[in-house]
């Protein structure tokens, strides 16, 4: 008998995502095996166990997926859990804590499309805003953004832990190559004024840029907002909204919404589950391989 | 490939009940995920995260298991997460904590049918006792009693205060009328059946509830249930496999012991997850839907 695909879900959290649930088990993996409450310390233990109950053939049908709520432990524990396989004992690991990588490489990768599409431009140079961007969202999508070359100040309601949540940024998911600046929600109003492109992360139900930001946002071309519960973040933009123009801006900038982000995040992290199913080596999949995925989706739908 | 279904069992609890597990396998449910330790706050997130991961045809071969061990929280879980879905993404629920829903419904669906067939008699014409009266299945037992028209009253041997307590609580949440009581020497218990035509015993398992001495002062009797499967029954004279036998005292009386109710909780548990599985609308499945399956079972 052909040995059973497994997934092994580990968690920080009390208990795992239904959404990943689902998105796994509609993947193809055939059995999906919760562990919650799993602290740092215990990864390596639980992956050797992983590893050293399956031959190097049923290896292949078996990887790790990594949820929680935080973007530094979760890729923590990929690192810990990639050193803890050696060849041929290894299988493939996920992390996709909160689903905030693949919703971040699924913004990322549409606000890329729109900057194309409506303006002949790429993220190169431009002046970005990441609204609320002390979340696991926010800051995989600075750090993407960042590293494809945009210009990028995480904006949150304290300073200090913008500052944290910037330099965490650039020195552990950048590895100390980029420069990712922070900033305080009392300056939105001065920073838009020449922010180029925008993107909404913070919490449910808060507007960031109200209509008098908009208006002035003069440089503005693109706005993505992650949030599907109204109000939304920014003034005028639809969860619906997929590259319509945002009423009241003076440069025809144009807004994705939490839906048209969403579709693709949805694709995203399916194929990632996928890949960890079809391919012959393991891999070792975060926000950067999330990016990639997006970016092919995108382009195939356009 | 057509897609899988799956249950995901939310329970308050650090565990899953391996019943509830089986039950569900059984059924035909291809996975089974286990949720332990969910507060009544997580459930409209877990419920959201359920419904926004799969496509249409995906969703109706989802549903949600509400366990645990208190009814008043599975009713305000199954409250959360109707409320946490809309059209189209809505999956079927079915609250059954410590199984008391399915228990208490095959219960009361068993006494109906004794009381028609050997006393000529409905529910609505009947005073009614619970002894065990305060935990879940017994207070299933009681709403589900109380709104079928019986006269009921839920009794508790350590505190009149419990009792009352958890007669209001149901009657605001459940519109059913119970009342009280409080019974823990023999002689209370004696004084309290005295006038009761239906005696429910859903106490804690291996614990005589009624002695045959006591159950002589039942002079009014016309059917015993009793759910403990653990020697000794909980009302003497019912074995566990009883499924209508003449109580030796009162006359005419019947019992009816736990094994015999547990086959019928067993086919309604069935059943309500077999709905979930394949109906192809969503459901939303507790106590009231329990017995009327139970009732249409016996």
């Amino acid at each position: 008998m052909e040995k059973s695909f497994i997934l092994h879900m580990l968690t920080t959290a009390k208990n795992l995502s239904p959404f990943d649930v689902n998105m796994a088990l509609d993947a193809g993996w055939v059995s999906a095996v919760p562990y919650t409450n799993v602290e740092a310390s215990e990864v390596k233990d639980l992956v050797q166990d992983v590893i050293f109950s399956r031959s190097a053939k049923a290896l292949k049908r078996t990887a790790i997926f990594i949820g929680g709520r935080d973007t530094k432990q979760a890729t923590d524990m990929l690192k810990t859990a990639k050193n803890a396989m050696f060849s041929p004992f290894e299988v493939s690991v996920f992390a996709d804590p909160s689903g905030a990588f693949t919703t971040a490489a699924g913004m990322v990768a549409a606000v890329e499309s729109e900057l194309d599409k409506k303006f002949n431009a790429t993220l190169k140079g431009k002046t970005l805003l990441a609204l609320g961007g002390t979340g696991p969202v926010g800051q995989a999508s600075a750090v993407l953004a960042a590293q494809a070359g945009a210009n990028v100040r995480i904006i949150g309601r304290q300073l200090d832990k913008a500052q944290r949540i910037a330099d965490l940024c650039n020195d552990e998911f950048g590895e100390g190559k980029i420069n990712i600046q922070a900033g305080t929600n009392a300056d939105i109003a001065d920073y838009i004024k020449t922010a180029e492109v925008v993107f909404a992360t913070g919490a449910a139900g808060i507007e960031l840029l109200n209509a008098e930001h908009i208006a002035s946002a003069a440089q503005l071309k693109v706005a993505a907002d992650i949030n599907a519960v109204p109000p939304s973040g920014i003034v005028g933009l639809d969860a619906f909204d997929n590259g319509k123009e945002i009423a009241g801006n003076p440069n025809g900038a144009v807004g994705l919404g939490a839906l048209a982000i969403g579709n693709i995040k949805y694709k995203t992290q399916s194929q990632l589950l996928k890949q960890m199913i079809d391919n012959d080596k393991p891999v070792y999949l975060h926000f950067e391989h999330a990016f990639e995925v997006a970016r092919q989706i995108v382009k195939s739908t356009k | 490939m057509p897609k899988r279904s799956i249950l995901h069992m939310f329970d308050p609890m650090p565990n899953n009940s391996p019943f509830d597990i089986n039950m569900a396998l059984d059924t035909g449910f291809d996975v089974l995920m286990p949720y332990s330790n969910v507060k009544l706050e997580s459930i409209h997130g877990l419920t959201q995260d359920a419904i926004f991961s799969r496509s249409p045809s995906g969703i109706k071969r989802t549903s949600l298991f509400i366990g645990g061990r208190d009814m008043g929280l599975a009713m305000d879980m199954m409250n959360a997460a109707k409320q946490a879905m809309f059209p189209p993404f809505q999956i079927s629920v079915l609250a059954d904590p410590s199984g008391a829903f399915t228990t208490a419904a095959a219960l009361v669906a068993c006494v109906e049918k004794q009381l028609k067939e050997k006393h000529n008699k409905e529910l609505k014409d009947c005073k009614a006792l619970v002894f065990g009266g305060t935990g879940p299945v017994g207070i299933a037992t009681g709403v589900i009693a109380s709104l079928a028209g019986a006269d009921t009253c839920l009794v508790d041997h350590m505190s009149i205060d419990t009792a009352n307590d958890a007669a209001k609580e149901y009657n605001r949440r459940c519109q059913s009328t119970l009342s009280g009581a409080m019974a823990g020497s023999d002689e209370e218990k004696s004084a309290l059946i005295a006038e009761a035509e239906i005696i429910f015993c859903t106490a804690k398992a291996g614990i005589q509830v009624l002695s045959a001495d006591v159950l002589a002062h039942a002079k009014q009797l016309k059917v015993a249930g009793d759910v403990n499967a653990v020697p000794p029954a909980g009302i003497a004279g019912i074995g566990s496999n009883d499924a209508s036998i003449a109580l030796a005292s009162p006359v005419g009386a019947i019992g009816i012991g736990a094994l015999a109710i547990g086959n019928i909780k067993y086919k309604v548990q069935h059943k309500l997850l077999e709905l979930c599985l394949s109906s192809e609308k969503p459901v939303y499945l507790d106590f009231r839907e329990a017995f009327s399956e139970a009732q249409k079972i016996v």
